[in-house]
């Protein structure tokens, strides 16, 4: 039987028209040979089974960004530091994903620790995109684009953003990416790149799956301290809300130079849709967002070079035989275990950080972030949410991005770092293709305001 | 030529889990690494969470030192690489400290207090078959760590080492009064002391534990540093070490610049905003001070000044004691007298605190209430201190064989003997050589097997020795 959705598919678990049990290893075998085409995953679970008895996702294949730990199962946030490293406590998005029910069929490929754009910074391999494969999957949570792009069974994707790893891969593989409100969803369990910017997330095939896994990994946990009080919801109501009557802006710097024309034009054409049904859409500027992208990296850079220092071959990861001393020893394991974008963050965030450059990079960029809040603050005091292209290109080739400088890598994040900075929730929703390559559009909303993004972003589906 | 003093004060905070997890933080019958998890591991995704009854421990120090309560403060990460530190950074305060700006009097002086700030304990590293520089490996215990920890800073203004030395013993009395602190714990404050003399750079020395030795380090340093002066020669800024077995202390590591620990603010913890509620309600909960508990038992038991304080500031639980026995007997003159000059002196002996004794109040009484009934003399009572702190045994028991007192009469009879028995030395006596009369006095009372009061046996012999 072909099941096309998730929403089908546990709807026909539910009545008992299928067995989970036995989709399940049928499942498994189809990511397995889409693994073999495309290598999303570091580690496929070839015995997975539903977690719990019963629950809302039960017998759902899910897979988990692979760096969010994961109890027995290899967890290595797509470092070589790390492989082998088996966490001994499930993250608490993934204790409640097993209490809804779903199985967990494996871990998705990812820029080693975040670092990435394009998931070229992989140590166990670059996932290709299934629509081209000589071209990118974005990234960082490129392996979670690829594999919901690719399955062909009900399938719902766990992925994390730190300035755009939701958003960058789900534009590139057509996909839905939902990024929740800082604090919204649990980091415990998440190896952190930049914790006051890392979020957990969704990718998915379509506006509802997002909005349904939200709804089962969102809510407070005492053991992430960041993470907020504001109860979870059923997040899938919003797919009806109407969008009649809704104040949505353009902000002007998210469609000007650097970005692919033909982007920009189909999403302000997707915008008056939005307007003939009933949405008031306008301009507005956003003067800060050219400070973003910097400021971003300051924080971003200093927190992952104090999160990288625990990685030292002692307690866990990588080991070697012990030579020299303290010292030469974590070096040794250090020089060997991170990749070369690892290295340069480092450096970059500890120079941030130093006597000389803390107060004029690190305390500055934090000035920089309060004043973004402040002006997104602003605007949404006006309007219901953003309207933006959600990447500046469209998917780019292998070949191309070995050519790119680092800097203009990081330039690509510039219509996610502001957002992702400020703690907004972002949800990207596929709006057609360009030369045969899918583009997506950003809808940016306030604090907690999932819904509105998710009302916007379900209507936009329909106008398919 | 003038001296310039600070300290930095680290205590272990007796809370019953970690700062940042939920291990307990008492470790003493437990295996090397059983109290940990991946939060004091520093586990790849998990997270700190702080114990709040850290914070108010820390706050609580503030408000003894009579310090400003920071109002928001958030929690700092001080990045270097050491394998006592699983992240290979440590969760600390640096630029919101719990409290800032406060001062502690000793004597007559005040001693400014610069800030108190809350941080977790590293492991304990063991260095096998040498010390850092020639062991061959090094095995580690996290059990420590993550143990909170509070420092505690003054300005430079102690003028002597002996002024420090009073400084530690109050604020460990503090400490202790405040419940913050257990001072039986291993190495429960360590001190870091910074010393200059006029001319010459700071001089700091790391990692010093017990009072005496703080005030011995600096007393080494004091005079090192005026020699050099002395003769012109330049004090060099520099780390050293006290060697407690020399008393000295040698250089350890010359500072070019201060180390750079990149700080930036812990992104696990949320800003901490302590309202004015807060403050108040702990302040309304402190518990008694050294001080004010000094100036109560000169009201309340009527003891002089130097007892009390005595009392207080020699170690908490022999107030509590003192306490504890005036409620079960009250004469509080009898019971400090002999708290202080005998059960004190034989603990002290031994090397042992009052708590961990085997002395206990209800059998301390017991002793008093013997003498007050007539049962056993002074005298006797005090050998039987030695064997009473020893055993802890039953004053009562112990005295039971000599329990009954002897009858006047009956000591009488034995003067009348011993008398006749030494007569050549009564004779000395009355031919004017007094000191015979104690020669005497203890002749009678080994005869009397110690039962009878040598003030009764004295005015017995001089009534004999008059009459004849
Ligand atoms: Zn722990």
């Amino acid at each position: 039987m072909l099941i096309a959705t998730v929403r089908d598919y546990l709807e026909a678990v539910k009545s008992g028209e299928i067995k989970a049990e036995d989709f399940l290893p049928e499942a498994i075998q189809k990511a397995e040979r889409i693994q073999k085409a495309y290598s999303p995953f570091i580690t496929i679970d070839k015995k997975a089974r539903p977690s719990a008895s019963k629950g809302p996702l039960y017998g759902l294949p899910v897979s988990i960004k692979d760096s969010i730990c994961t109890n027995g199962m290899q967890t290595t946030a797509g470092s070589k530091i790390l492989e082998g490293y088996i966490p001994p406590f499930d993250a608490t998005c993934v204790t409640r994903i097993k209490d809804s029910g779903a199985a967990i069929i494996g871990k998705t490929a990812m820029d080693e620790f975040g670092f990435g754009t394009f998931s070229t910074n992989c140590a166990y391999g670059a996932p290709k995109n299934p629509l081209d494969i000589e071209r990118s999957c974005g990234g960082s949570s490129g392996g979670a684009g690829c594999i919901t792009a690719a399955a062909d069974f009900p399938h719902i994707a766990i992925a994390q953003s730190t300035g755009g790893s939701i958003t960058a891969p789900a534009a590139f593989t057509g996909t839905v990416g939902l990024t929740p409100t800082y604090g919204r969803v649990s980091r415990y369990g998440l190896i952190d790149y930049s914790n006051s910017m890392d979020k957990i997330g969704v990718i998915s095939k379509c506006v509802y799956d997002s909005a349904l896994m939200l709804s089962v990994i969102s809510g407070h946990d005492p053991l992430d301290s960041t993470s907020s009080e504001v109860k979870s919801e059923d997040f899938t109501k919003h797919l009806n809300s109407d969008v009649k009557g809704m104040k949505i802006a353009l902000p002007k710097e998210y469609f000007s130079s650097g970005i692919d024309p033909k982007i920009a034009k189909l999403v302000r054409d997707k915008a008056e849709r939005l307007q003939q049904l009933g949405a008031k859409v306008e301009d507005v500027s956003l003067p800060l967002t050219k400070y973003a992208m910097p400021a971003y990296y300051m924080i971003a850079l200093s927190e992952a070079s104090t999160n990288l220092a625990k990685f030292c071959g002692l307690r866990y990861g990588l080991q070697k035989e012990i030579q020299g001393n303290f010292d030469e020893y974590f070096s040794k394991i250090r020089t060997e275990g991170f990749g070369e974008e690892a290295k340069r963050r480092i450096i970059f965030g500890t120079y941030a950080r130093m006597a000389g450059y803390r107060d004029a990079y690190y305390l500055k960029a934090f000035k920089v972030r309060a004043r973004i809040i402040d002006e997104f603050k602003k605007t949404f005091a006006k309007y219901d949410a953003l309207i933006t292209p959600s990447m500046p290109i469209l998917p780019p080739k292998f070949s191309d991005i070995s050519k790119l400088s680092p800097i203009q890598i990081y330039n690509m994040d510039i219509m996610t770092t502001a957002p992702n900075m400020a703690g907004m929730p972002t949800l990207s929703v596929p709006i057609g293709k360009i030369d045969g390559l899918p583009v997506g559009m950003q809808i940016i909303s306030n604090h907690f305001m999932e819904g509105k993004t998710i009302a916007i972003g379900a209507k936009i589906e329909e106008l398919k | 030529m003038s001296v310039m003093i600070g300290v930095e004060v680290h205590t272990q905070l007796n809370t019953e889990s970690k700062i940042f997890c939920s291990d307990s933080t008492d470790a003493r019958d437990k295996k090397p690494n059983e109290n940990t998890c991946p939060i004091c591991l520093g586990f790849p995704g998990s997270k700190p969470k702080l114990n709040k009854r850290a914070l108010e421990f820390g706050m609580l120090i503030g408000l003894a030192l009579n310090c400003k309560i920071t109002g928001t403060m958030f929690f700092s990460r001080k990045a270097y690489f050491y394998p006592d530190l699983s992240k290979n950074y440590q969760i600390t305060q640096y630029e919101a400290p719990v409290a800032t700006e406060g001062h502690l009097a000793i004597g007559d002086e005040k001693i400014r207090i610069r800030r108190v700030h809350i941080e977790e304990d590293p492991a304990k590293l063991m260095y096998v078959d040498g010390d850092i520089n020639t062991a061959k490996y090094v095995i580690m215990d996290y059990n420590r760590a993550g143990t909170p920890l509070a420092e505690i800073v003054t300005e430079p203004d102690f003028t002597s080492p002996k002024q420090v030395r009073a400084f530690l013993e109050k604020m460990s009395s503090i400490l202790e009064h405040l419940g913050v602190y257990d001072s039986s714990k291993e190495a429960s404050l360590r001190v870091d002391a910074n010393i200059s003399v006029d001319g010459g750079e700071r001089v700091e020395i790391k990692n010093i534990t017990g009072f005496e030795n703080v005030e011995k380090a600096l007393s080494f340093e004091l005079v090192r540093q005026n020699g050099l002066r002395r003769v012109n020669a330049t004090v060099k800024r520099e780390t050293r070490h006290f060697n407690a077995e020399l008393k000295t202390t040698s250089a350890l590591r010359t500072k070019e610049f201060e180390e750079d620990y990149g700080y930036i603010f812990d992104p696990d913890l949320p800003t901490i905003v302590v309202g004015k509620d807060w403050v108040e309600e702990l302040q309304a909960n402190m518990p008694e001070l050294p001080d004010q508990r000094v100036a109560r038992f000169i009201k309340q038991y009527k003891l002089n000044d130097y007892t009390s304080t005595v009392l207080v500031y020699t170690d908490k639980c022999l107030a509590d004691f003192f306490e504890e026995s005036c409620k079960l007997y009250k004469k509080p003159e009898v019971v400090s007298n002999w708290l202080m000059n005998y059960i004190l002196k034989s603990l002290n002996w031994r090397s042992e605190r009052i708590r961990d004794s085997k002395v206990k109040p209800d059998t301390f009484i017991e002793m008093l209430k013997l003498i007050e009934d007539g049962k056993i003399t002074e005298r006797y009572a005090k050998e039987l201190v030695k064997e009473y702190v020893d055993t802890g045994t039953s004053p009562k028991k112990l005295a039971e064989k000599n329990i009954v007192k002897m009858s006047e009469a009956d000591v009488e009879k034995i003067v009348v003997q011993t008398l006749k028995q030494n007569s050549n030395v009564a004779e000395e006596y009355k031919a004017g050589r007094k000191e015979s009369l104690q020669f005497l006095i203890g002749k009678v009372l080994a005869a009397t097997n110690k039962q009878a009061d040598p003030n009764i046996i004295r005015k017995l012999l001089l009534k004999e020795l008059e009459s004849k």
